[in-house]
């Protein structure tokens, strides 16, 4: 919802079908609050610079705790214009507000713009939205005809807690700065925080990375108690001078094998162009888990042998931490009837093995074992029927006498593909498809493209 | 015949399914049978999954060609079903071969559709080895997924007949090893009656399969039989068939993947291409003919036996229907002989009953009447439609018009040529025709009782969003697309329509939804119950066709449609539903509480009573029947009616046929004596007094069904067979070329005999019109009568009219605000709910009563009949603390006592009821009269605690302003019924003491009266302080809005621009016009909208609830207003402003198209030769 849109008398609420009836040339584009979020903790991030006190106030508001830090910045007058100039500068519209209480601030930056001079009393006119009440219990209140924050204020507070419950009491006085509201500070806090300080700074990187190998041991032990394993694992060297070496690694599995995870560890810091440099020495060595999974307690196989998933897991994890994730692939099945598009393949480490469709017992495998894509165009010499497959056909420079064959197996074009294909005889042609053995005992799985058109070789069986 | 033997053996596709496989088959049954002629087969047979629901449409088209084409048509049909079983068995083909067979198929469909809840089907394989009888088989060799069927818990109590325990099962191997097993168990217990399907269904394999099948076959000695097992006519329909696929899969084209078939090859082969896929098998072919060489049943066979009501030992049927007739007769005519024409009439229709041996059918709706009759209370009821026709229907108390007074067509509702079951609908009152039905099914049992289906089919709307989902489309898209379909106007979904929404159909995406859409409306949904038909038969209706759980606890219902049943001549009586004999109902019981007399349906009505009648020509019709709607009120001034027939004409003109075939103003300047009356003659040979004798009562303008009959009779020498036909042609299919055939007879009729030319087309063009639906005369009657019997309620007792119509909601033209409004107007004293006086349902009560806790000396007497809508009636106005003005004890206690009531119905108050309160329940309701016996309630607490009322119910009563007599407005009652803990109540209800401690007074501000008015309309929709209107007028009347009073008060030709509320929209006949019904304080205003206008303002016309209105003021010289609109503004944002926290919108009315799309009129498959009741044009 931008200004332009306001402007036209949109609001947000209203559906986009109607929304698209009044302004028919509308641009929507779908809401992603993650992104939002993302974007408003990066500008918590940012007003560190101001006070270390910032909390965020979804979804698009910033407390800043500036008591007895405003002065730094030349008051509080000026401080809010330094916050609008700078993030003016980043697109954005500011609605500040400075209060004593933060929840006056709060409701005051989002139901009036100006502070009054005399600031109880702003808080006072605020509408009773401002208390943030359950719904059911707003409307009640303006049906009762209590339309401001003073209208509640002034009556018997007995009575209000009598019919709203004492929250509403609480909000009314933290409102009114007479009750404490306590301020969640930001920060980031992963599922598992793993960390070691060391009194003397650490100059070299291999102990730097055994104190790690300790922390991903204690942090595995703390995963099996969650019965958790992670997915993606940060490790944060705190370098004494405020420089920090991030590395991050991902697997496709969840795990929490310490092995496997420093091996990913090690195969990221190989791969760094420039190896981790400890300056003066790293303080902290902090290990997180930001992101994690189940995993069910493990016990060893008893036979031990074959490939397990897991090993297969690990592997793939390697290959992919040291290549590149876009260059170990792995095959899915795709729900369609056109051959070539029956397999996709997407790195393996997004995408956990599936169950392939299991062939007939007992029956021929109907697909070829190497299919060529796109298909080889193959000639045929002699007037063919429209039924069948040819007698004699020509591919890669060799005839081949077709001796046995079966089929047809038609598979039709996708006409919902196609301009208009909806319409009788566009949909695209179908493919006849015939499996056929020459006389070399070769079996081919060919192709004619429409009843009269040419013919292809689209794989081979052996 | 050798020369042109065919070159390709003959082949008969016997696996074929038609989109009665709802969301399976892509073409409908007509088309299978013709695509299977066209292709030279030798036979079709139409199987669709567990059902027979097409079968009779594939039969009646095969049956029509051959009647047509007798010489041509060699194509022979098999009805069965494809049984789809619940425990993996392959599908199996049934077909049966003689009458039993049929029997025993729709007896297995029935017992699968009755475990299952509605629309499902559960079958076993073992079920079928107990219904083998007569049926030929076909096994295919693969089991299609059977659908999740819901098992039904509970079971209507359905009697089999027989004994179906489940038997003892082997255990049996998955396919396709259990295909042999089914196999050898069928031919033991059905030899010579299996045959194994196969199909080349080009999936690669198939000469291998071919090979397996042949080898099962031969080992099980069964033979093989081919078959394409066709889902649709030809290869064209694969984007349908994929589309529908997607739609039962819930999934989008893009991702159905090989949910959808990978090619079109199940499309009906011919015998060329059928003989090349099985080159190998050339006996596969030839077993098809000779699985129907076996088939000695069509659904001709199902002679249909009326149930044979129970007649008293040594009396025939008819003997009875007579001697029940002639004692009703003699009882009419007491102590005298029997006039002459009731005796030919008499003597005709016995004999025709006779003949038809319809002796049963009439004596079993005397029963369903004289039933309904016998209730205490007796239920209203009153025959309908050409039922009325008939003496001897009269006579019996079936029908209320006395054909005896009307020249009345009986062969309209019988006759001999037609060979066609009669059709009897009777009217019951809405609210206790469940009675009546359970009564029929006790009466004939389930097994011979049944109602038909009505088939859902794919509408503009549902089909575009289905459709739309399956492409891809958003649902913002599609919502659009579907929003601009005005109503369901018309059964196409037109390319303006795409345009409109702001789609082009260049557009690819658009194209392909537009085309797609096209072909999928009016394919069947699924099926629904019928609102009353229902088939009785003398013997068991499931060996006839297969029963079906209804979606109501105890309804069950049959899988064929009107159309079915009427092309295999089943009889059918109409169970219907009539609001108005509720209402009328409701009146005469409060009538008699309150002493004001003990009425029946046939209150003075031979009195046409001037008075009555007077108050109709003013228009004043709101909430009579038929004659309540704009049109009809703006049509009682110009017709001036003054007697019981011009009631009926006045139901049957304002009607789309009479409309359409321009008879309306001819009719109108004759009657007034504008225009001279005349009749031209025939030549001399002739009776030149013919029209004159058929068009007298109607100035020779025809209006009814009959009279358009008649003419073609009379003037021009039509068989009644002929006329019938004809009326059957325009009742039905008003667009096929059919009529251009009666046209031709018909003139030339007319001018053989003597008339002019010109005169002759117009008679052909008005009664064309009636293909859009004219009023038989005899239904217009029997609709006359309670025309009058409402109006005469309406008249004397307007409170209990009100009441009644009140309590008898939902019905109707006009929303509760407009009746209120209307009986304010009439004088009556309308009281607001309240918990100390109101009960569950509206009430009257003495006009003596103290209202509202306050006394009556207190109050202005009355309210003031010129101006609705005025708060006359607000018990306490607006007091800031009404509690100070209020003494609870003693005016509340006499309250409780009941008041010896006054007689005369000007002592009558009218008091709304709870159930006007939107969500409120009538165990509340019922708890708070009861707690009230004991004295009135004096606290919310007190309130809360004696009728252990739940929070929301307090809630409820509160925002409705229901607690005024307690002392409190709703602002207070809400503050105190937020602090009433009523759950924790019971555990101190024992110490009787007051709970809640007294708490200072929160000084609450006073609410303003618009946003009383606002909450009002929210929560009981009607508001008895104001008008939503009135609040804005200011506003209005600085931009130079005038009210609708001022609108209506302007001089012929005024531009105006005015405001309302808008109460409806519609577009009736042919959507030349929009008509807009707006409401302010001072009325309504009627507002004309021409088409063309339409495009530019359609987005105010569709969306606004307030509406502002430029235009031109037309009068009629009658005094009809209308306000012919040329801009139109949507103000709707204003009512925002009467409150912050309530929706204050009056309601729309139930006509209202936009709101609640109306099932599009004139398409032949929904055309009823009856209209029903309530047609809102």
């Amino acid at each position: 919802m931008d200004r332009t849109a306001q402007a036209l008398g949109l609001a947000i609420g209203l559906g986009l079908a109607d929304a698209r009836a009044r302004i028919p040339d509308l641009l929507a584009y779908d809401a992603d609050p993650h992104a939002d979020i993302d974007w408003l903790e990066r500008l918590a991030d940012g007003c560190i610079r101001y006070t270390p006190n910032v909390a965020l106030d979804p979804p698009e508001g910033l407390i800043l705790d500036i008591a007895g830090g405003a002065h730094l910045f030349g008051g509080e007058a000026a401080l809010v214009a330094m916050i609008e100039d700078r993030l003016a500068r980043a697109g954005m519209t500011v609605r500040p507000a400075c209060a004593d209480a933060p929840d006056a601030a709060q409701a005051m930056a989002r139901f009036q713009c100006l502070p009054g001079a005399d600031e109880a009393a702003a808080v006072r006119r605020l509408p009773v939205a401002a208390l943030r009440l359950e719904e059911e219990s707003e409307t009640a209140l303006k049906r009762a005809g209590l339309k401001t924050v003073g209208d509640v204020a002034s009556r018997p507070m007995a009575t209000i807690a009598a019919r709203f419950g004492a929250e509403a009491v609480t909000a009314i006085r933290r409102l009114l700065g007479e009750a404490e509201s306590p301020l969640t500070p930001r920060r980031t806090a992963p599922a598992l925080v793993e960390e070691r300080r060391f009194a003397e700074p650490v100059a070299k990187t291999d102990f730097a990375f055994a104190v790690l190998a300790e922390l991903a041991a204690d942090a595995a032990l703390e995963l099996e108690e969650l019965k958790c394993g992670g997915r993606r694992f940060e490790a944060q060297f705190f370098r004494t001078d405020g420089l920090v070496v991030r590395l991050r690694v991902e697997t496709s599995l969840p795990t929490r094998d310490p092995k496997a995870i420093m091996r990913l560890f090690q195969e990221r810091l190989d791969g760094l162009s420039d190896p981790v440099d400890p300056g003066f020495g790293f303080d902290l060595v902090r290990l997180c888990v930001p992101q994690s999974e189940p995993l069910a307690a493990s016990q060893l196989a008893l036979e031990g042998g074959a490939v397990s998933e897991t090993q297969m897991a690990e592997l793939v994890d390697r290959l992919s931490t040291r290549i590149g994730r876009g260059r170990i692939l792995r095959l899915h099945p795709q729900d369609t009837h056109i051959p070539e598009q029956v397999q996709l393949a997407l790195p393996a480490v997004e995408a956990p093995p599936a169950a392939w469709p299991e062939a007939a017992a007992g029956e021929p495998p109907l697909r070829p074992l190497h299919l060529f894509d796109p298909p080889q165009l193959i000639l045929v010499e002699d007037e063919q029927p429209t039924e069948g497959p040819p007698s004699r056909f020509r591919w890669r420079r060799a005839f081949h006498d077709v001796i046995l064959s079966e089929g047809p197996e038609r598979i039709a074009a996708e006409w919902w593909r196609r301009k208009g294909g909806h319409e009788a005889g566009k949909g695209g042609p179908t493919r006849d498809y015939y499996r056929v053995e020459d006389a070399r005992g070769r079996r081919y799985w060919i192709f004619r493209h429409g009843p009269k058109a040419d013919w292809f070789v689209h794989g081979v069986f052996a | 015949m050798k020369e042109d033997a065919p070159l390709f053996p003959p082949f008969a596709e016997l696996v074929a399914a038609t989109n009665y496989s709802f969301l399976r088959g892509a073409s409908n049954p007509r088309e299978m049978v013709a695509t299977a002629h066209a292709l030279g087969m030798a036979g079709i047979g139409i199987a669709d999954r567990n059902s027979v629901a097409g079968v009779v449409r594939a039969w009646s088209g095969w049956k029509k060609a051959k009647e047509e084409l007798p010489d041509q048509v060699h194509l022979r049909l098999a009805t069965g079903a494809r049984l789809v079983f619940m425990d993996g068995t392959p599908d199996i083909v049934a077909y049966p071969a003689t009458r039993r067979g049929w029997g025993r198929l729709t007896r297995l469909l029935s017992l699968g559709n009755l475990r299952a809840e509605k629309g499902g089907c559960i079958l076993k394989f073992d079920d079928l080895l107990g219904y083998l009888e007569d049926l030929l088989l076909i096994v295919l060799p693969y089991a299609s997924p059977p659908v999740e069927a819901v098992p039904r818990k509970k079971m209507v109590p359905y009697d089999h007949g027989e004994d179906i325990a489940p038997r003892l099962s082997l255990v049996m191997p998955p396919l396709p090893e259990r295909l042999a097993v089914i196999l050898d168990r069928l031919v033991l217990r059905a030899p010579g009656r299996i045959w194994l399907g196969a199909a080349m269904a080009c999936r690669g394999d198939d000469a291998r399969q071919l090979v397996r099948l042949q080898r099962l076959a031969r080992a099980a000695g069964v033979p093989l039989l081919a078959t394409n097992d066709a889902l649709y006519a030809t290869p064209k329909q694969r984007p349908l068939h994929d589309v529908i696929t997607c739609i039962r899969e819930g999934t989008t084209i893009a991702a159905a993947g090989r949910r959808l078939e990978a090619n079109a090859e199940r499309h009906l082969k011919g015998p060329e291409a059928m003989a090349a896929l099985f080159q190998s098998c050339p006996e596969a072919i030839a077993e098809t003919v000779r699985l129907l060489a076996r088939i000695k049943f069509t659904l001709d066979q199902l002679q249909y036996e009326y149930p044979h009501e129970p007649v008293p030992e040594g009396w025939t049927p008819n003997g009875w229907l007579v001697r029940l007739t002639m004692r009703a007769a003699r009882k009419r005519y007491p102590r005298q002989r029997l006039p002459e024409k009731l005796r030919a009439m008499l003597r005709e229709e016995f004999a025709l009953i006779r003949s038809q041996k319809y002796a049963y059918y009439f004596l079993t709706v005397h029963d369903v009447v004289a039933f309904a009759r016998a209730q205490d209370p007796p239920i209203l009821c009153q025959g309908r439609g050409s039922a009325a026709n008939s003496v001897v229907c009269f006579l019996l108390g079936i029908t209320s018009v006395d054909p005896m007074q009307h020249d009345l067509l009986f062969s309209r509702f019988v006759s001999g040529e037609r060979n066609e079951p009669p059709d009897i609908d009777v009217d019951f009152e809405h609210e206790r025709r469940e009675e009546v039905m359970q009564y029929i099914y006790r009466r004939y049992g389930r097994p011979r009782a049944g109602i038909a289906a009505t088939v859902i089919h794919y509408r503009p709307r549902s089909a575009v969003r289905e459709v739309g989902k399956v492409l891809g489309l958003s649902e913002d898209v599609t919502a659009r697309l579907s929003s601009t379909v005005w109503g369901s106007f018309s059964s196409k979904m037109e390319e303006s329509r795409y345009n409109e929404a702001g789609y082009s159909l260049d557009n690819e995406e658009i194209a392909r939804l537009s085309i797609i859409v096209g072909q999928l409306l009016e394919f069947p949904r699924h099926l629904s119950q019928h609102v009353g038909g229902f088939v009785l038969t003398e013997d068991r209706l499931d060996e006839t066709v297969p029963i079906h759980n209804g979606g109501m606890d105890d309804r069950t219902f049959i899988e064929w449609d009107k159309d079915d049943i009427d092309a295999l001549k089943l009889m059918k009586v109409d169970i219907l539903a009539l609001g108005m004999l509720t209402c009328i109902r409701k009146a005469f019981d409060l009538m008699r509480a309150n002493g004001l007399g003990d009425q029946t349906l046939e209150v003075d009505l031979d009195a046409n009573d001037p008075a009555v009648y007077d108050m109709l020509c003013k228009g004043d019709s709101i909430g009579v029947f038929q004659v309540e709607s704009r049109a009809q009120i703006n049509m009682l001034p110009r017709l001036r009616p003054r007697k019981l027939y011009d009631l009926t004409i006045q139901v049957a003109i304002v009607r789309p046929g009479p409309i359409e075939g321009d008879m309306v103003h001819p009719y109108l300047r004759r009657r007034n004596k504008i225009e001279a009356v005349e009749y031209p003659s025939p030549s001399p040979p002739h009776d030149p007094d013919e029209l004159k004798n058929l068009l007298g009562e109607t100035y020779g303008v025809p209006l009814f069904q009959e009279q358009a009959m008649k003419l073609a009779i009379v003037a021009a020498a039509f068989s009644p067979e002929d006329a019938n036909r004809l009326r059957r042609a325009m009742a039905t299919f008003r667009n096929v070329g059919k009529m251009e055939h009666f046209q031709e007879k018909m003139v030339k009729g007319m001018t053989a005999r003597g008339y002019q030319k010109d005169f002759a087309e117009r008679c052909f063009k008005q009664i064309e019109g009636f293909g859009s639906y004219g009023f038989p005369e005899s239904h217009a009657l029997s609709f006359a009568r309670l025309v009058y019997v409402s109006s005469w309620i309406k008249h004397y007792h307007p409170a209990v009219f009100c009441c009644a119509l009140l309590n008898s909601q939902p019905m109707g033209f006009y929303a509760p605000a407009q009746l209120v409004g209307d009986a304010r107007h009439h004088g009556v004293d309308v009281r607001a709910i309240d918990v100390n006086f109101s009960n569950g349902d509206n009430s009257l009560e003495p006009l003596l009563l103290p209202r509202g806790g306050r006394v009556l000396a207190t109050e202005v007497s009355g309210s003031n009949p010129t101006i609705p809508f005025v708060s006359s009636a607000v018990e306490t106005p607006f007091d800031p603390s009404p509690r100070h003005s209020t003494s609870l004890g003693t005016n509340g206690d006499k309250s409780a006592r009941p008041f010896p009531l006054e007689r005369g119905e000007g002592k009558l108050a009218l008091r709304l009821g709870f159930r006007q309160i939107d969500g409120f329940s009538e165990t509340w309701s019922n708890a708070i009269v009861a707690a009230r016996a004991t004295g009135p309630f004096v606290s919310i607490e007190d309130l809360a605690r004696r009728a252990g009322l739940p929070p929301r119910a307090l809630r409820l009563l509160a925002d409705a302003d229901a607690c005024r007599s307690i002392g409190l407005d709703r602002r207070e009652a809400l503050w105190d019924v937020r602090r009433t803990p009523s759950d924790v109540l019971p555990l101190f209800a024992a110490a009787e003491a007051r709970e809640l401690a007294a708490e200072p007074d929160a000084m609450l501000p006073a609410m303003p009266k618009s946003e009383h008015v606002a909450a009002d309309y929210q929560t009981a929709r009607l508001s008895l302080k104001g008008h939503p209107m009135e609040f804005l007028r200011e506003t209005f009347r600085s931009e130079g809005v005038l009210s609708c009073a001022e609108t209506n008060a302007a001089k012929d030709g005024t531009r105006v621009r005015t405001a309302g509320v808008v109460l409806v929209r519609q577009r009736p006949g042919k959507g030349n016009a929009i008509f807009v019904t707006i409401e302010d304080e001072t009325g309504t205003a009627n507002i004309l909208l021409w088409a063309r206008l339409f495009e530019r303002n359609r987005r105010p016309v569709m969306a606004s609830r307030l509406m502002l209105v430029e235009g031109e003021v037309q009068k009629s010289p009658e005094g009809v207003v209308h306000l012919m609109a040329s801009r139109i503004i949507d103000r709707t944002e204003e009512l925002g402003r009467l409150s912050e926290t309530h929706q204050g919108t009056p309601e729309l009315l139930r006509a209202d198209v936009v709101a609640r799309p109306q099932a599009p009129r004139g398409h032949p498959r929904n055309a009823r030769i009856l209209p029903k009741s309530r047609d809102f044009h």
